[in-house]
């Protein structure tokens, strides 16, 4: 077993290590210092086996003491009972909550898949032997803090003594138990993803733990001893059932199939991205297009992707219609509010502009077009060339522009009115302003997300978004816009301002696009 | 016409994949690419297909003596993995290549004869491509690129999703548009590269080498290729 034990260990380590080098790289800076065969340095292996260990540490200890201060000291002078009591209370029903939601037996990682699926290690060996270990950090790494925190309260020590062990019996009870439900029913509980009962089992413990001392009524160190003495008897059993057990692999087999779990996080999420971009799609018999070329690759496109565009448009229309609607209301009931509003009108512009940036859906739109279009398409050369590729890109900045000036107009027209409504202006050029700034802001970002996409293709082939220029222009973009709520300006200047500017700026991106794009617009490897 | 190569070098971050390819493909055969995993046979296609950029060295066309670089239209490229838009039935994409082509395609046919070609049932071509089984989406993708014909056909892998039947006709059909192309077709199948391509060349070590067929015996042959291959 202590073979086992040690392989497993290494593996683990090994593994650990080389994802710290791993993640090392993938700082900017290091990157560049770092050279290619980093996995074979000696010295960094070194370093990055130092860093694993005090992870380890890290690991055993300061999620406890993280755990004891925030979900019990913390909550100690809630409660009027007495802290050494509520303080064992809280620990007794939140340790069989934990229990439940966290065996670590069965929870499916990714060093359990590499040494029992890939590796066929004896599962049973490497589960009891990694148990043990596991309950043995459960209970040095409690000890220290049960022992500080019951000092700090004033609790008897052999209560702080017991505790850990308490809290490592109730964990193998439910791993026990849960051993049972597999051999007798042939269910496997993964602790991810925990059956209803659980979840009922974990409220009344929640509800036991911070609602009772409410009403003074809390364990008693009498009664925490006689129902130790009974947990550790079926803690002992079930340490004894856990070592027998002969079903680990196929317990494990079973728990690990999830494919899932061999992607590391970020492969995850981009995962869970792409999925939810493909269900965007929306395939409806009626919706054809008897358009030709470019138009018809991209009307279809637009009617499969409805949610994303011209739903979310209608949405958007609706609730900004509505809300005017409801001011307008409010403004014919109580006129005291009209100055206020004119004068907010006639100031506020700059505010619209991170409205705007709210509606625009342009980040979705472009992630939809290259997961679910260009991603592929960028793959035939025919779709490379510069007609094909500006065509295309002409279709798609009409449909953007012409869809987000829908609710734009609406919202434009609707401050133009409430501007009539709460008194009107002495220069007759505001309502003209206020009406055509929103829609040129509209543009304005239409053009600018789609430009953005087509100037940096910030996708790999994998679709992860890993242009860092991208990422800046995006967050610039937020923070300008941003920045522009606090910014007070007369409307007059600041929405010609505006308008001058979304021009220039189209044109200047546009002339862009038409020199670059064929270049930069490609598949990054 | 003439595919060539000029000494083409290409590198990730330290490590070299191509160490200075030259080579002159011709019109009218087929060339086999073996090499083993990892040799570098996909990055010769994505240099090849402007995805990535050489680090050295050229390659251009030459049609009638004159030099010539290569266009996009010249060059088809068919992955091993397949790319096509989920958002379009079958049919609809394969319009959609039609109709920015046009001009170019020479004897065309209609859609459905296509679909034919490919021996894809007609319940499928309304469907979207999303829903094409992996060896559908590989045909539909090949089925692509043979439409529009270009003079340069690199194909990585293609024939391994194919099933039997498709994969046969497959090889007829590029037998019967080789006179007019060049192409280019990587495989792991040392059989389908004997009995498919006019010419088995070995990329190893980072360069190109043609193999000399045995006339004598094809069992030879085989080892000459296995030897070359195994070259360290
Ligand atoms: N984007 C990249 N970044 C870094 N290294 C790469 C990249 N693409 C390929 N390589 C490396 O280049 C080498 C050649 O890879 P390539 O995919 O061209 O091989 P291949 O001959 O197509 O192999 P296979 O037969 O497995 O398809 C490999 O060692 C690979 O690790
Ligand atoms: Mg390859």
């Amino acid at each position: 077993m202590l073979h086992s034990f040690v392989l497993s260990f290494r593996l683990r380590n090994a593994y650990r290590v080389n994802s710290i080098l791993y993640s090392l790289k993938q700082i900017p800076l290091v990157k560049k210092i770092l050279p290619d065969r980093l996995y074979q340095s000696k010295a960094l292996k070194i370093l990055g086996n130092i860093i694993s260990i005090l992870l380890e540490i890290v690991n055993i200890f300061l999620g406890k003491i993280l755990y004891l201060w925030l979900m019990i000291y913390a909550f100690l002078t809630l409660y009027p009972t007495n802290p050494a009591n509520t303080f064992l209370h809280l620990i007794f029903f939140l340790t069989i909550a934990g229990a439940l939601m966290n065996t670590y037996m069965f929870n499916p990682t990714k060093d359990k898949y590499y040494a029992m699926i890939l590796m066929r290690m004896d599962a049973r060996w490497y589960t009891v032997s990694n148990y043990l270990y596991s309950m043995l950090k459960t209970i040095i790494g409690f000890l220290p803090f049960t022992l500080l925190f019951g000092f700090l309260i004033g609790m008897p020590l052999w209560i702080s003594v017991l505790l850990p062990f308490f809290i490592a019996f109730t964990k193998s009870i439910v791993s026990c138990y849960n051993l049972a439900v597999y051999q007798n029913k042939k269910q496997v509980i993964n602790e991810n993803n925990p059956p209803k009962s659980y979840w009922i089992v974990v409220g009344i413990c929640l509800l036991c733990a911070y609602g009772l001392p409410a009403l003074h009524i809390t364990i008693t160190p009498l009664v925490f001893g006689i129902l130790f003495l009974f947990f550790a008897l079926c803690g002992i059993y079930a340490w004894v059932k856990i070592w027998y057990f002969p079903y680990y692999f196929s317990i494990y087999r079973f728990l690990l199939a999830n494919h899932s779990i061999i992607l590391s996080a970020s492969e995850q999420k981009n995962k869970v991205t792409q999925e939810t971009t493909h269900k965007y799609i929306q395939f409806d018999a009626r919706f054809t297009s008897n358009k030709k070329g470019f138009a018809f690759f991209h009307d279809l496109f637009v009617k499969r992707h409805r949610k994303i565009l011209t739903l979310a448009i209608k949405k958007q229309s609706i609730v900004i219609l509505l809300l005017f609607l409801g001011a307008l209301v409010l403004l014919l009931i109580n006129k005291d509010i009209h100055g206020e509003i004119n004068g907010l009108l006639l100031t506020y512009l700059p505010y619209f502009v991170f409205i705007m940036y709210l509606l625009n859906r342009g980040t979705t739109v472009t992630q939809a077009m290259f997961m679910n279009c260009d991603h592929s398409m960028l793959t035939y050369r025919i779709y490379r060339t510069p007609r094909v590729i500006l065509g295309i890109f002409r279709e798609r900045l009409k449909t953007l522009i012409s869809l987000n000036l829908i609710p734009a107009f609406i919202l434009g027209s609707a401050l133009t009115i409430l501007l009539y409504v709460t008194g009107g202006t002495d220069n007759l050029f505001n309502y003209l302003v206020l009406f055509v700034s929103i829609p040129a802001m509209s543009v304005f970002f239409s053009v600018h997300y789609l430009v953005m996409y087509y100037l940096l293709q910030p996708y790999n082939v994998q679709t992860e978004m890993k242009s860092s220029t991208y990422s800046l222009v995006q967050g610039l973009t937020y923070f300008v816009c941003y920045f522009m709520i606090d910014l007070h300006l007369p409307t007059f200047y600041f929405g010609i301002a505006t308008c001058i500017f979304c021009i220039l700026y189209s044109l200047i991106s546009l002339f862009l696009v038409y020199h670059l794009a064929p270049k930069t617009f490609k598949l990054r490897l | 016409m003439k595919l060539v190569i000029e000494n083409v070098k290409k590198r990730f971050d330290k490590k070299e994949v191509l160490k200075g390819i030259d080579f002159e493909f011709e019109k009218g055969k087929i060339y086999g690419l073996l090499g083993r995993n990892g040799a570098g046979k996909t990055t010769l296609f994505n240099c090849l297909n402007e995805v990535l950029e050489v680090d050295e060295g050229s390659f251009y066309l030459v049609e009638d003596k004159q030099k010539r670089p290569m266009e996009d239209e010249d060059i088809g490229y068919v992955l091993s993995t397949p790319n096509v838009p989920e958002f379009l039935t079958g049919r609809e994409f394969l319009k959609f290549f039609i109709d920015i082509n046009e001009e170019h395609i020479t004897n065309l046919k209609s859609i459905d004869e296509y679909f034919e070609l490919m021996k894809i049932s007609e319940e499928d071509r309304d469907k979207l491509l999303k829903d094409y089984s992996h060896g559908m989406k590989n045909k539909m993708q090949m089925l692509v690129n043979i439409i529009m014909s270009p003079k340069v056909l690199l194909l990585d892998e293609p024939l391994t999703s194919f099933d039997v039947v498709v994969a046969e006709e497959m090889k007829n059909l590029l037998r019967s548009i080789k006179k007019d192309h060049i192409i280019i077709f990587s495989t792991h199948i040392m059989e389908l590269a004997l009995d498919l391509c006019d010419e088995i060349v070995v990329l190893n070590k980072g360069v190109l080498k043609p193999i000399e067929p045995d006339r004598k015996s094809e069992k030879a042959f085989k080892e000459k290729i296995m030897a070359s291959l195994m070259e360290e």
